[in-house]
């Protein structure tokens, strides 16, 4: 991971400022060294689209991007992410919706929504690696993000119909500095 | 938009595969949950909770955290019992007890996870700081964690009030039943213990609650599925009238049941909120989910049935004996397991002798809650692994032993006087046969057993009792009323407002309770906004539970846009110069039948509701709104869930090859919602049939404390689901809908274990628990006669 050593920040009163680009712009606020990535994100820079199901590592519901891999936020320390370049739902769709959303509305993918943030995030980073996934590797790839509504049948189905749609090569958002504005 | 021409007109929108309105805000990360939920000087909360299964309390030091800096205050048991008076469920029937549960508890703890104390701290963090500092000395008292031993006389006692912890005894029986087993051909039983399951929504519990000193008024916030049902149960415990109390469920992460309850919690934040003058949230963590919020569907059950040599069911007795854990879970009770279980025995079977006995333990558990499919999931896995079981032993087809014995599409009174209104009870297993190719498969498996593999087919098909209307409700054993309210406003620029006291978790009641004023008002549905989840703006309702929205809320909406109809029917006859029956209304407009130059649009009909003065007919009222309230008699869902798994007699392991789903709920307001209804029902089902189990050890610690433990099915488990669908509309409710949304979890779990059974059939096993797990299954191989055959 690339990182940018000038924004260590120093302690005051308990807490560190941590500066970081995230969906595209830069942000900064201030952390006890232990505040989770998550509530970092939900708290400090109010992006509350990051859910917490567990705080263990396990549901997924918290996955954002960093640096374009995968990461379960509650997982993770906010002053871990100094420097990092972080994508969160908010960060998916960039005037409409990400094909991603578009499917997982048409595919009937989301019931209570708790989940769907996370679940967008590591479908779209399988579109990235890999534009026209099958069924099993849709499954093998979600399989770390926990979904009690669904049964995952429509889940599957939109990130299918996403990748038809080309949600892979041209909705790219792991890379890109998208929906700054 | 430019008018569509007449000849082109939209679908009807009820029975239309209606794209969900609600999706667009969750897929932005634009959801609201109750955690979202942030005020002016809130603080935080976190409790302090048991870490044994059974003690008494007898020192509480919290000198230590109130002295942490950034705690605002620390609550003991005491003094909570001082500001708020303790939850008492009470089930209006006589052979039901009462049980108390304090808001914290006060002289003594009765399960892992039970509050003890609550920090309230200016963060979440600085809370659960100040609640390690809280010291606490206990004298450890024995547990009891078994639900048979629980009630046999020589356990310790959890309740003072509840004699040999058995919160109710309960029997029914035929007059004939015990001489129909006397004289049977055959009497086949089975002891099953049905696994203690959870619901574990995805979004833990939670409450924020705004006390305004100036006012006086209470605003709370809740994780929950039944907002104007908190508020009346909540409100005498808090001292409070309903009037200064509004309760907001803002988006809620599912509850399948679990936050169809009031919890402890729901009085506690408000009450200390008001204490310390400030806002207080508190967000359930997981381990404290687990732990604390409600367990469900323990059942330990012996059913038997009497057969004869041609392999007719002649009589059903069962006895079912539920571990409730140490409360009886508000307000339902923690009858809600074993009563539905008993009660739904006959299932789609005629059956005229029918004998059961319900025993409800307490032990030192988590206390058990509704969870989709309460009750009748356990009590049709006990009932369907049995026939799987008698069919092997008669040497009678499983499916066809089924049919025999089932009854027929007609209006049906079970022995249990329970009124279906009439199914596809045969037509659906026959559909599921032929989507299986059912002979197709038991030639395969012929074939894969002669290569050593062994998979087999397991038929589940279901009578769901949903909807919990008052006549439902009392069918299964709870006596209340249980109805529910809409109210349909058309605005002065025709646009739809619909209120309804049930609440959207996750079902997407925006959309298909829109899709039913809509047709009833002839407007589009983009028109119609449904307002719920808020005690101050939207009429009193029970909530959204036990599968019962479509039918009731979709009813009392029916009922008031019915009222507001006949207005605009006849504003449209006055200003058309026609009789009102003359009159369609459609995609926005009044049109005279037949006359398509003659029509008005709907707005234009509201502003003259509203402002049109000596246009408005005479003596109708200026308003077009209309309130309505709907009871929706007694109705049944049916349908089958057939699972085909391969069962790897080395390792264990159980593949999930393909799960086809039948259902039948009447009319179906909107198909895309109902397949998504089946497809998690299933899912759920599933995981209660292979893996999901809170299990305790004899001292009644908590081992499956975290999701490393209790194992929720990933993408990686559930197979793909195909669906299918027969209508057979109730001839009883409003628009003839059924509910449904639970079948899948009743009926899923002995499909997989019939197929366990089916595929294992040579080595005779008789599967009596779920989960099964991979030992299980190599327990069944190596018990079996079968020689094992080796892969080639």
């Amino acid at each position: 991971m690339k990182r940018d050593d000038n924004h260590d920040g120093a302690i005051v009163d308990g807490e560190i400022e941590v500066r970081l680009q995230v969906n595209g712009a830069s942000r900064r606020g201030r952390a006890e060294p232990r505040m989770l990535l998550a509530d970092f994100l939900r708290q400090e820079l109010v992006l509350t689209g990051t859910h917490l199901g567990c705080e263990h590592g396990v549901c997924g519901a918290c996955t954002v991007l960093v640096d374009g891999a995968p990461v379960r936020s509650c997982l993770m320390l906010a002053v871990q992410a100094q420097g990092a370049d972080v994508t969160t739902v908010e960060g998916l769709a960039n005037g409409e919706l990400h094909p991603l959303q578009q499917a997982f509305n048409e595919k009937h993918g989301l019931q209570c929504g708790f989940c769907t943030p996370g679940m967008l995030l590591s479908a779209a980073v399988l579109l990235e690696e890999n534009p026209a996934p099958s069924s099993e590797e849709i499954r093998e790839h979600l399989s770390g993000n926990i979904c009690r509504c669904t049964g995952y049948v429509g889940i599957v189905e939109a990130v299918q119909a996403a990748a038809q749609a080309g949600g892979g090569a041209e909705a790219s958002v792991a890379t890109t500095p998208a929906a700054a504005s | 938009m430019a008018a569509e021409p007449m000849t082109v007109r939209s679908p009807q929108y009820v029975g239309a595969r209606v794209l969900r309105v609600e999706d667009k805000k969750y897929l932005l990360g634009r959801g609201r949950y109750l955690d979202d939920v942030v005020l002016p000087a809130m603080a935080h909360a976190a409790f302090v909770r048991s870490p044994h299964a059974h003690a008494l309390i007898k020192r509480v030091d919290v000198s230590a955290a109130k002295a942490l800096e950034g705690v605002v205050a620390v609550l003991t048991g005491e003094e909570l019992a001082e500001l708020g008076s303790a939850f008492v469920t009470e089930l209006q029937r006589p052979d039901v007890l009462s049980v108390t549960k304090p808001l914290l508890a006060t002289d003594k703890v009765r399960h892992v996870g039970e509050a003890v104390a609550i920090v309230i701290a200016e963060s979440r963090y600085l809370a659960e700081d100040g609640c390690d500092l809280v010291e606490i000395e206990w004298e450890l008292l024995p547990a009891v964690v078994d639900a048979e031993e629980a009630i046999s006389g020589d356990a310790p006692q959890l309740h003072d009030d509840v004699p040999n912890n058995n919160v109710a005894h309960i029997e029914f029986a035929t007059d004939g039943v015990d001489a129909a087993f006397a004289a049977a051909d055959h009497v086949f039983g089975k002891r099953f213990h049905c696994g203690r399951s959870h619901a574990a929504p995805l979004e833990t519990r939670g409450v924020v609650a705004d006390f305004d000193l100036g006012t006086e008024q209470l605003t709370m916030w809740s994780s929950t599925q039944l907002p104007h049902f908190l508020r009346t149960l909540i409100a005498p415990h808090l001292g409070l009238s309903e009037g200064d109390i509004t309760v907001i469920a803002p988006d809620v992460g599912g509850g399948f049941g679990l936050k169809a309850h009031v919890f402890v919690e729901e009085a506690i934040i408000p009450l200390v909120a008001r204490r310390v003058g400030r806002p207080v949230k508190w967000v359930e963590d997981r381990i404290e989910h687990l732990a604390a919020s409600g367990h469900a569907k323990e059942i330990v059950m012996d059913v038997e049935i009497a057969v004869s040599d041609d392999g007719r069911f002649q009589a059903f007795r069962g006895r079912y004996i539920g571990d409730g854990g140490a409360y009886s879970g508000f307000p339902w009770s923690c009858l809600i397991d074993p009563l539905p279980a008993a009660s739904l025995l006959p299932s789609l079977y005629d059956v005229r002798e029918l004998g059961y006995t319900v025993d409800s333990a307490l032990t030192n558990k988590c206390q058990t809650t509704a969870y989709r499919g309460p009750g009748m999931h356990p009590g049709h896995l006990a009932r369907e692994t049995l026939i799987e079981d008698i069919a092997r032993k008669l040497k009678i087809d499983p499916v066809a032993l089924r049919v025999k014995n089932c009854i027929s599409s007609e209006p049906y009174v079970t022995a249990n006087d329970m009124h279906y209104d009439g199914g596809s009870y045969i037509e659906s297993i026959e559909l599921a046969q032929e989507l299986v190719d059912y002979a197709g498969f038991r030639r395969e498996q012929l074939a894969a057993r002669e290569q050593g593999r062994y998979i087999g087919i397991g038929f589940s098909p279901f009578v769901e009792a949903g909807t919990w209307g008052s006549e439902g409700a009392r069918a299964l054993g709870f006596p209340a009323e249980f109805y529910d309210t809409a109210s349909v406003t058309m605005e002065p620029d025709g646009t739809v407002t619909v209120t309804t006291g049930t609440f959207s978790h996750g079902q997407g009641h925006h959309t298909s309770l829109a899709q039913v004023a809509a047709d009833r008002l002839g407007v589009r549905l983009e028109s119609v906004r449904v307002v719920d989840g808020d005690t101050s703006k939207a009429t009193w309702g029970a909530g959204t539970y036990a599968s019962r929205t479509a039918t009731v809320a979709g009813g009392s909406i029916i009922l008031a846009a019915t009222d507001v109809r006949d207005k605009l029917l006849r504003i449209a006859a006055q200003m058309l110069e026609v009789s009102p029956d003359d009159i369609e209304l459609y995609d926005g407009h009044a049109t005279v039948t037949g006359v398509p130059e003659k029509t008005l649009p709907i707005a234009t009909l509201a502003g003259i509701g509203y402002f049109g003065g000596p246009l408005r007919p005479e003596g109708q009222e200026h308003t077009l709104s209309a309130t309505r309230y709907y009871d929706a008699p007694e109705t049944y869902s049916n349908g089958v869930v057939v699972v085909i798994v391969e069962v790897d007699i080395e390792t264990g392991a159980v593949e999930l090859q393909r799960v086809v789903a039948v259902e039948d709920c009447g009319t179906m307001l909107n198909p895309m919602i109902v397949d998504g209804q089946v497809h998690g029902a299933i899912a759920q089902g599933i995981g209660g049939a292979l893996y999901e189990e809170m299990v305790y050890d004899d001292a009644g610690q908590l081992l499956s404390g975290t999701l490393a433990d209790f194992l929720y099915p990933s993408s990686m488990e559930i197979p793909s689901i195909e669906v299918s669908h027969l209508t057979t509309p109730s001839p009883t409710t409003e628009g003839g809908m059924k509910g449904m949304g639970e079948g899948g979890t009743i009926a899923a779990p002995a499909a997989v274990v019939n197929a366990i059974t089916d595929a294992l059939a040579p080595f005779e096993p008789e599967i009596n628990h779920t989960p099964v797990r991979p030992s299980d299954v190599l327990a069944l191989v190596a018990r079996g006669p079968a020689q094992r055959t080796p892969k080639p």
